[in-house]
């Protein structure tokens, strides 16, 4: 991977035992989602549907599906709305799950996370702040579930 | 960590940051770039030197400031924590449904 594209990627890569229809449905099912990110949920899984998650009441993130092939492959666009750095649908969000049985492998990758300010800058710096804008937003401290201790 | 999101949460304050990343800059030099007041500049370096963010070196009666990378090399770390911490909770979840199946499915 270059340089670059270390900086404005995200790639995760996860093991989880359970079936790839039952994952699938945490990408697509508002009330799936709500078990693992935000508080409220408008999810239209089909080509150009709308995706749109509240964080926490203060945190939107915003962008629309673009590939949704169940149970394979989900792609969806991401940002964070009233944000300038990273407004909704600027960065794209891929999850592909491989796997058999009651066995999952979650490929987890979020690239794109500021492509305009690369162009512009050309510096790894400018990416890194951006994403710390980013971090700050969705980081929000407060009643945000996914800040909490885990049990 | 939260002083430092909220340090790097305003576009002026990341601004600076970039402006001092690889040279010293005084206060008064910094200020220069932005259109707004200098006791505003300085209330900005403030809370980016108390968020670790930035060093402040004196040459005689000058204050000079310059980035602290490795002070964001450890926010870089929370960056990825959001999807890091999202994703083991999807895991939890899943797996948690399927045993649940499972069970079900084992009764029947």
């Amino acid at each position: 991977m270059p340089a670059s594209e270390a900086h404005t990627t995200f790639t995760r890569e996860l093991r989880i035992d359970a079936p790839r229809e039952t994952v699938f449905s945490y990408f697509t099912d508002p009330a799936k989602m709500a078990r693992w990110m935000g508080i409220e949920h408008r999810l239209d899984p089909v080509p150009g549907g709308a995706f749109r998650v509240d964080m926490n009441g203060r945190n939107v993130a915003a962008g629309h599906f673009v590939e949704v092939v169940p149970p394979a492959r989900v792609v969806f666009t991401w940002g964070w709305e009233a944000s300038e750095e990273m407004p909704p649908g600027s960065s794209t969000v891929e999850v592909r799950l491989t796997g058999e049985g009651d066995k999952t492998i979650l490929h987890f990758v979020h690239r794109d996370l500021s492509p305009v300010q690369a162009q512009r800058h050309g510096e790894g710096w400018d990416h890194f702040l951006s994403r710390l804008g980013v971090a700050a937003a969705g980081g929000d401290p407060g009643p945000d579930p996914y800040r909490e201790p885990s049990p | 960590m939260e002083p430092v999101l909220r340090a790097i949460s305003d576009a002026r304050r990341r601004e600076i940051i970039r402006l001092v990343r690889r040279r010293e800059l005084s206060a008064g030099e910094i200020a220069a770039r932005f259109d707004v007041s200098r006791p505003a500049i300085s209330q900005h370096i403030t809370i980016l030197r108390e968020a670790g963010l930035l060093t402040e070196r004196r040459d005689g009666n000058r204050r000079l400031y310059r980035a602290r990378p490795e002070a964001l090399a450890g926010v870089r770390s929370f960056v990825e924590e959001f999807w890091i911490d999202h994703l083991d909770r999807l895991k939890e979840a899943a797996e948690q449904e399927a045993t649940e199946q499972e069970e079900t499915d084992a009764r029947q």
